[in-house]
């Protein structure tokens, strides 16, 4: 991937990231896939 | 990229938002997506944070600079726009990233010290690479070691046909939905540019 050339530096105040408290446990797929080697 | 002049570190500024940029990842899961993750493109291969932000790194010399450094190709990249990552090797998910700390911009892109991704989508990778749309994805191929695939009816269909093995298909919209609740993120509307 090219970004091209650099232009200058930005200095951003680290933030905290936006996330809910709680949430949903992923849904899951019954696993009956045979175990893979290895 | 050419060497840099000293000089040019000397154009800087402060910013309180984070730049909110282009980006895609490689996905990983287990068999019952219990744990799905994205991966980096190119680099270290370590799966990006859950819940945690992502930190650049570098090793390469001199040792222990400031990173991202401004002569450097280190840190977390992303891309003003999604039509240059069409040229990205083998996407599985397309998305926007928030990045913050020290961040280098570039003519067409950045790279930051600090990333999360913000909002993201499944992407058939023949899709995005031929119409840079990346595609209502219909099944996700896990390959062996965990790699996952996602691809679109038609491309699954010449893909069985040509003989290229997909591994175990799981529904797109459940490895979708893992990944957005892993991430807690929302999903990827559309690939226009926000202003």
């Amino acid at each position: 991937m090219d970004i091209g050339a650099p232009l200058r530096i930005i200095e951003i105040e680290p933030v905290s990231l936006p996330l809910p408290e709680t949430l949903p446990e992923p849904e899951r797929i019954p696993d009956t896939e045979p175990a893979e080697p290895g | 990229m050419g060497t840099i002049p000293a000089s040019l570190e000397t154009f800087s500024s402060s910013a309180t938002d984070p730049i909110l940029a282009w980006r895609t990842w490689t996905l990983a899961g287990s068999r019952d997506l219990g744990q799905v993750r994205l991966l980096p493109i190119a680099g270290d291969g370590k799966p990006w944070p859950v819940r945690d932000p992502a930190r650049a790194a570098c090793r390469r010399p001199p040792r222990h600079h400031i990173v991202p450094g401004f002569g450097c190709r280190c840190g977390l990249h992303a891309t003003r726009a999604p039509d240059p990552l069409r040229r990205t090797r083998d996407p599985a998910v397309l998305g926007t990233v928030a990045l913050w700390g020290r961040v280098i911009e570039h003519e067409h892109g950045y790279r930051g010290e600090f990333g999360y991704p913000q909002r993201l989508r499944l992407a058939c990778y023949l899709c995005f690479w031929q119409w840079g749309l990346p595609g209502a994805c219909e099944v996700v191929a896990r390959r062996v070691g965990g790699r996952m695939v996602p691809l679109c009816g038609p491309h699954l269909e010449l893909s069985l046909r040509y003989g290229y093995r997909v591994g175990r298909l799981l529904p797109a919209g459940h490895v979708e939905q893992a990944l957005l609740s892993t991430y807690a993120v929302d999903v990827l509307r559309s690939v226009v540019p926000e202003r």
